[in-house]
């Protein structure tokens, strides 16, 4: 399955290419199951590359994360590409830049990493706890293989699977141009089970329990830093004139924040789950999103960030939409 | 609260169809409830979701967008983009909890005056079934 090897020298191969800025892989972090964004710019660096259940993180919010500093007069702007390894959903993201023209096709290089599926950080750290040194973590049939540093311990995979991937429809990546190993067959049958539960409830106990949710936000916008979709350079939640969202933590600021969040995403959102993974207090805000996800497409046959040349969800439109809720 | 609870409606209505539909109820001199603050808009395309969610954060209890019928858009299509964002905008809204009584969204065509009675009637019947909507407000602030 997975060829360390040949993902190495596709890295190296990568890196000398003339036109190849850097690469941007995942190597094993520090301590615990922590991974870290691998910035690799010479081919020595390919030795600590790694692909793993551990590697969670989305990459492709780099693409658009990275600093354009002006240029200095009479020299050329850098036009090398920047190579990224991606996921099935990380593909997504990539796909859902170039269709919103974020990026352009020529400068990214895609190395598609066929996945089956990453662990859920909270859980394994919750199961194996104080872990200090670098643990590596392996792909099995139905399980996860553990080397912990007293011993290897074998794992049952659902137990440990993250959320997104449970139901994830595309372990591919949908757009690549070298792709590392074979395609892994796909798992989710791409049903809502959580969102029709929360549905279920009256509009009360929703508003109750989002209300709770909001409340314990901190707004530390890791939510919109981490998110690959987020990346206008003049944000609306940090626009004064006019000031759509208040800067002050309280429930009502809260709730338009998430709103406003939510709906940017609205047609956009990839189902990555960086939002829900980075935020510090816990917030289902993979909910939010996969509400919409839902809306988009159920009642609107339409699914983000798998074919380059479609239009945005919000800036195209059918004749036949659905408007059984106008009066 | 008085002992007839009349609600506050904020209303986007559109500068070609919407608006020109309610000069007309008025100029025929129909009689329908005066609940709605109207804001003139050039087109319900040009209504950003967030006007929705800032009326309701600033003491609004119910939200109207009313735009030109599917096709007949001064601007030809902005009615179109209108219908998706607030499709799922009214979607996101019953998600949280809030009342799906509370935002409504209506074609009114120039030439209909009467329309504009009807759906003026359902609205703030259905904002004064749904109360008072005070969850949401944003806080006073005392520099």
């Amino acid at each position: 399955m997975v060829d360390l090897e040949k993902l190495k020298n596709v890295a190296k191969e990568t890196v000398s290419r003339e036109d190849v800025k850097y690469l941007v892989g995942w190597r094993q972090g520090t301590y615990g199951f922590r991974v870290s964004p691998h910035f690799m710019t010479k081919p020595e660096d390919a030795d600590k590359l790694i692909f793993s259940p551990l590697c969670v993180n989305n990459l492709a919010t780099y693409l658009t994360l990275a600093e354009k500093l002006p240029v200095p007069r009479g020299e050329e702007p850098d036009t090398r590409k920047v190579a990224l390894m991606v996921k099935g959903c990380d593909s997504r993201a990539v796909v859902q830049q170039l269709i919103e023209k974020g990026i352009e096709r020529d400068s990214v290089y895609v190395i598609g990493c066929p996945c089956q599926g990453v662990l859920d950080l909270e859980k394994v750290e919750e199961k194996f706890p104080g872990v200090q040194s670098p643990v590596d973590v392996q792909w099995g049939d139905d399980k996860f293989i553990i080397n912990l540093p007293d011993g290897t311990q074998e794992v049952p995979r659902e137990e440990l699977l993250a959320q997104k991937c449970l139901n994830c429809r595309y372990p591919n990546p949908v757009i690549s141009d070298v792709m590392l190993w074979e395609e892994v067959e796909a798992w989710g049958n791409g049903e809502y089970a959580d969102v029709k539960e929360l549905e279920a409830m009256d509009s009360q106990e929703r508003w109750t329990f989002w209300q709770e949710k909001f409340a314990s936000c901190i707004r530390c916008y890791a939510c919109r830093n981490a998110c690959p979709m987020c990346y206008c350079e003049d944000c609306v939640l940090d626009r004064l004139n006019p000031q759509w969202v208040f800067r002050s933590n309280n429930i009502s600021e809260n709730t338009v924040f998430h709103l406003a969040r939510a709906f940017h995403l609205a047609g956009r959102c990839i189902e990555c789950g960086e939002c829900e993974r980075v935020c510090p207090m816990g917030l289902p805000l993979m909910s939010l999103n996969r509400k919409l996800a839902k809306e988009v497409r159920e009642k609107y046959a339409f699914e983000p960030g798998l074919d380059p040349e479609s239009k945005p969800f919000q800036s195209s439109y059918r004749p036949d939409d659905q408007e059984d809720f106008i009066l | 609260m008085s002992e007839q609870y009349e609600p506050n409606i904020v209303a986007f209505l559109c500068n070609w169809c919407s608006y020109a539909g309610a000069d007309l109820a008025g100029t025929s001199r129909t009689q329908y409830p005066v609940n709605l603050n109207i804001i003139r808009v050039m087109c319900s395309g040009r209504v950003n979701p967030l006007f929705i969610i800032n009326a309701l954060q600033q003491g609004a209890d119910g939200v109207l967008v009313s735009g030109c019928h599917p096709g007949d858009c001064h601007y030809m299509e902005g009615n179109f983009y209108a219908r998706r964002r607030f499709g799922l905008m009214k979607e996101l809204l019953e998600y949280i909890g809030v009342d799906s009584r509370r935002f409504n969204m209506s074609w009114v065509s120039a030439s209909e005056g009467g329309k504009w009675k009807d759906v003026v009637e359902e609205v703030v019947g259905k904002a004064k079934e749904a109360g008072p909507f005070e969850q949401f407000r944003r806080n006073k602030i005392n520099w």
